[in-house]
């Protein structure tokens, strides 16, 4: 098509819209004169003027089809009748406001629930990360049969570093937050040691200053910082001369040397984890200290960018080689290691991401049967319009026409549907993010956009194509004659309707006992985590953390620290027992301690012994509520003059001990351990697992405070009191407070929130699941309440004619009922086939409960037929008050 | 809703443009000249006329104006547009490809 024509014919298209009135005279009139010169022509041939009139008329052809047919060849009909047809439904529709409202509002809850997941799924899976060519930002961990995902040894990492090829950069981190003194009280800042060149993996930039060099890594240059936007802005005043300046961190001078811009956001990391997000305030040099060739402690978390065109897998080929070169030199050390080079994204989303699919695939279910719920009420209108519409048929309408005009009305219900949806779409994001398990990822981005937007708009213009289209095609279907005859009196021709709304009703039940098993399961799974013994006692226990700066506090100090702040707080009145320790349970631990000796036993060939390791006060048991088995725990005699002394936990017995007592026996650290370096065991403690979902506890081991090999400058602190733990915050600050006025009491949680996030994550799925089937349940009984209503209607003939017959209401009753269940049974039945297919879906999200539970089966199909027989009721009890005289004259 | 043409689809298209080709004619006049030129044997469906010459202009083929008849009366004549003309050409040359194809055939099946 040449642009002369094409303008030309856009030109014709605009005149014909612009002026349409104008247009449809001069067809008017073009018509007329045609008709007239035959008219003339015809009365030539010596026809009477009304015989040539109509000879005249039929020679031409319907009149007003020509019309319609040249509209529909200046395309502009299609626009013009989109919007006569748009009116016209508005009319209809307004003029029964209750079927609107109810089929309206349905959609408005379908599709506002999907509107609200895509929000979520928008902000966490499909927006990009904040970092600038996000794609080629890995995570690099080890990996060997013991553990999934490790990090690395830091001279490990510095040789791969120096050798890598597949890297445009390659940074390391961990967590090292720093308490700031001077300015206002005291207060710990969670921040990370970083290597050089962390930044630039990000792909961000400081907005003053320089990010660390190599050289802020050489022990020694490390007291420099950076710090974020926020810390600037609320403990610096944002002061524009801050490059340079000294501050106080954790009693030592550091030179500020940068200032990150906002928006800087922290890729997540797994040893002691900060969510990720805007949530790291300060970041200083990591220093290679020690001895470059003992490779045996893990402890940098690895980033890197990958350089264009390197995919993540040929990034991973590279790191092996690497370790594969350099376990020449430390054979030892790099013994069964792989690397693992994962995209940041995946790390990132990863773990949310079968949730929030398994999610949107339940709300997708919601709306389809939402759809079929729609066409059922769509249908159950079309067979009272079925006289309009023959009336429509019969004047000239054509068969696409009707169902264009028919699916006018279902998009215009579709539309209303989406915009209410998207006013509950706003509402329940809100909702959804206030209710998101604890550290999900992302969550600051959860936003309705325009994406959401356009995605609601899009799900509005499907369901009503969806919905509309089967009753739109079953409305032009009936026969015209029949129609008109009978006047749409409700006759029974045609069991076609009443099949495919019943087929639209099974279809709806088996999606209904679809959710309804999904959240049945979950309901299961989440009774099941809630009744698991978790190890501890959380109620009226607080925690809070309290960390030494090191130069403070020698190791000495640390120790005697430690022992009088126990002591300190046993002595409080309202305080049962109160202990210090490294870890607190479900807090994302996960050291280890690997190579260790045990007496008398070898470990098996290619393993070593290893377990989790920590180190606990006294009380710090009795605290926690983590019981004894065995032995005893430790005492105040476990001191440095004591023998050594070691706790284990039930798994760790179990595994190395089986079928002897572990208590008595001796492990050392030690490659050639004399008699002090043997560690007895006095004591077996119950097993706490690493989350409460995980399947069994991993192998834990305790030493004592005064017995440990490193001194531990950071502890927390768990204090157990007889009612509200909140109550004791005070007393646990005064305490801190009294033994040295500079530290900061950090993290003051109660244990029972602590492990109230711990089940987030699952009472969230639940209670979304629960919620989406709940919907789901509610509209197939509306559906099924409809088909019955609409047969029990057809049938009044048929019911009068029985019941004259000698048939008892009790009879008529069960005829109705049956029918009702009977769709419902067909409904359960393909529903639990289908939950058996879908299974794996769930597999993962579902704590010791499997994805074919006969419990759940069994329970949701007498749920689902139960509510089927509740909806038949109504219409049944219509059936049986049928007044026989009445139903027969009637016909 | 349109009803089976008497006529080959596509070729009324090709009647239309070689008849108004010559000099502006209006509706009426297109009916009856493809009928007397042809000897009465094509009988165009009056009823189909007009929505071709809408769809025709549509496509920029032909244009339309209001002018008055040698009888004084209005009428809408249609006239061809450039592009219309190289259009004929190219349907002409097509229908004559198409029955100098099907002379061959019956010519082949006479002898």
């Amino acid at each position: 098509m040449k642009p002369p024509r094409r303008l030309h014919i856009v030109r014709l298209r605009l005149r014909t819209l612009a002026r349409r009135q104008r247009v449809e005279a001069d067809l008017e009139r073009e018509l007329r004169f045609h008709l007239e010169r035959q008219v003339e022509e015809n009365e030539a041939l010596g026809l009477s003027p009304a015989e040539a009139r109509r000879a005249a008329l039929r020679k031409l052809g319907g009149l007003t089809q020509i019309h319609e047919e040249c509209r529909d060849m200046r395309r502009i009909n299609y626009i013009e009748n989109f919007w006569r047809d748009l009116r016209y439904a508005f009319r209809m529709l307004g003029a029964n406001p209750a079927f609107t409202a109810v089929i309206v509002l349905t959609l408005a809850l379908s599709i506002g629930a999907n509107s609200a997941i895509f929000s979520v799924i928008d902000g966490v899976l499909l927006r990009p990360l904040p970092y600038p060519d996000a794609g080629r930002i890995v995570r690099v961990f080890f990996h060997s049969a013991n553990f999934a995902k490790f990090p690395l040894n830091p001279f490990d990492f510095r040789d791969f570093r120096e050798h890598t090829r597949s890297f445009e950069s390659l940074a390391g981190f961990t967590r090292a937050d720093l308490q700031l003194s001077g300015a206002g009280r005291p207060e710990r800042f969670t921040g990370f040691a970083v290597t050089a060149g962390f930044f630039k993996t990000l792909g961000l930039r400081p907005a003053r200053g320089h990010e660390f060099d190599r050289n802020a890594e050489i022990p020694g240059n490390e007291q420099q910082v950076i710090l974020s936007d926020r810390l600037w802005r609320n403990r610096f005043a944002a002061d524009p001369n801050i490059l340079g300046r000294k501050i106080t961190l954790d009693s030592r001078p550091f030179t500020v040397v940068a200032v990150m811009p906002p928006g800087t956001e922290h890729p997540g990391n797994a040893y002691n984890g900060v969510a990720h997000g805007e949530t790291v305030d300060l970041w200083w040099p990591f220093a290679f200290r020690g001895d470059p060739n003992q490779r045996g402690s893990h402890y940098l978390e690895v980033i890197g960018r990958v350089k264009p065109g390197v995919a993540p897998t040929a990034a991973q080929a590279e790191m092996n080689a690497l370790i594969a070169q350099a376990s020449r030199e430390h054979p030892d050390a790099l013994e069964g290691w792989t690397a693992l080079v994962v995209p940041l994204y995946r790390e990132i989303v990863g773990p949310s991401r079968r949730l929030l699919l398994v999610l949107l695939g339940a709300v997708g279910l919601v709306l389809l049967i939402a759809c079929a719920n729609a066409a059922n009420l769509l249908l159950s209108r079309a067979t009272v319009r079925r006289r309009e519409i023959a009336v429509r048929a019969a004047l000239g309408a054509g068969r696409w026409r009707l169902i264009r005009q028919l699916l006018a009305e279902s998009l215009l219900i579709a539309m209303l549907g989406a915009a209410l949806g998207l006013v509950i779409a706003v509402a329940g994001v809100r909702a959804l993010v206030a209710l998101l398990p604890a550290g999900f990822p992302r969550a600051d981005t959860i936003h309705v956009n325009a994406a959401v937007f356009a995605f609601t708009m899009l799900i509005a213009l499907a369901t009503g194509l969806l919905f509309g289209l089967a009753p739109a095609l079953q409305a032009v279907r009936t026969d015209l004659h029949d129609s008109l005859r009978d006047g749409g009196r409700g006759a029974t021709t045609g069991s076609r309707p009443l099949r495919l709304r019943s087929a639209l009703l099974v279809g709806e039940v088996s999606l209904a006992c679809l959710l309804l098993i999904g959240a049945g399961l979950m309901l299961r799974s989440f009774v099941n985590l809630l009744r698991a013994d978790p190890g501890f006692r959380p109620e009226h226990l607080l925690t809070a953390r309290v960390s030494l700066p090191d130069a403070a506090y020698k190791s000495l100090e640390t120790i005697r620290f430690w022992d009088r702040l126990s002591d300190r707080l046993n002595s409080v009145a309202g305080i049962r027992a109160a202990g210090v320790g490294t870890d607190l349970p479900w807090t994302g631990y996960d050291d280890n301690v690997g190579g260790f000796t045990i007496e008398g036993k070898k470990p098996p060939a290619n393993q070593f012994f290893h377990a989790r390791y920590h180190v606990a006060s006294p009380d710090y048991f009795r605290a926690m509520g983590i019981p004894l088995v065995r032995g005893r725990f430790f005492t105040a005699a476990d001191n440095m003059k004591g023998t050594p002394a070691m706790i284990v936990n039930q798994s760790m017995a179990r595994r190395y001990w089986p079928n002897e007592d572990a208590v008595g026996k001796r492990v050392t650290f030690e490659d050639h351990p004399k008699e002090q370096d043997w560690m007895t065991i006095v004591g077996i403690v119950g097993d706490v697992k690493d989350k409460p979902e995980s399947p069994s506890a991993e192998m834990a081991l305790w030493w004592p405070i005064a017995q440990t090999p490193v001194s531990v400058n950071s502890m927390a602190v768990a204090v157990r009191g007889s009612s509200d733990p909140a109550l004791l915050a005070n007393d646990l600050r005064q305490a801190v407070r009294q033994l040295d006025p500079t530290l900061a009491t950090s993290d003051i949680r109660a244990m029972g929130d602590i492990a109230d996030a711990n089940i987030s994550t699952p009472r969230f799925a639940l209670f979304l699941v629960a919620l989406f089937a709940a919907l789901a349940l509610t509209l197939a009984a509306i559906g099924i309440y409809g088909v019955i209503s609409y047969s029990v209607s057809q049938r009044t003939h048929e019911f009068g004619l029985r019941m004259a017959l000698g048939a008892q209401p009790a009879d008529v009753l069960r005829l109705v009922l049956r029918q009702g269940v009977r769709l419902a049974l067909l409904g359960v039945v393909l529903g639990l086939a289908g939950a058996l297919l879908l299974g794996r879906v769930l597999r993962g999200l579902l704590f010791e409960v499997s994805a074919s539970d006969p419990i759940t089966l069994a329970s949701v199909s007498l749920v689902a037929v139960a509510i089927a027989a509740l909806a038949c009721y109504l219409p049944a009890r219509r059936a049986t008050a049928v007044d026989p005289a009445h139903a027969l004259r009637t016909e | 809703m349109s009803k089976p043409s008497d006529l080959i689809q596509g070729t009324l298209d090709l009647l239309i443009l070689r008849t108004i080709a010559l000099e502006p004619v209006h509706g009426w006049a297109i009916a009856k000249r493809i009928e007397q030129v042809s000897e009465d044997v094509l009988q165009v469906t009056q009823g189909a006329l007009y929505p071709a010459l809408h769809r025709l202009e549509q496509q920029g083929w032909i244009q339309a104006s209001w002018r008055k008849t040698e009888t004084g009366r209005e009428a809408k004549f249609y006239d061809l547009t450039p592009a219309g003309r190289v259009q004929l050409e190219k349907e002409l040359a097509q229908w004559q490809r198409l029955s100098n194809a099907v002379g061959l055939v019956i010519r082949m099946a006479e002898e």
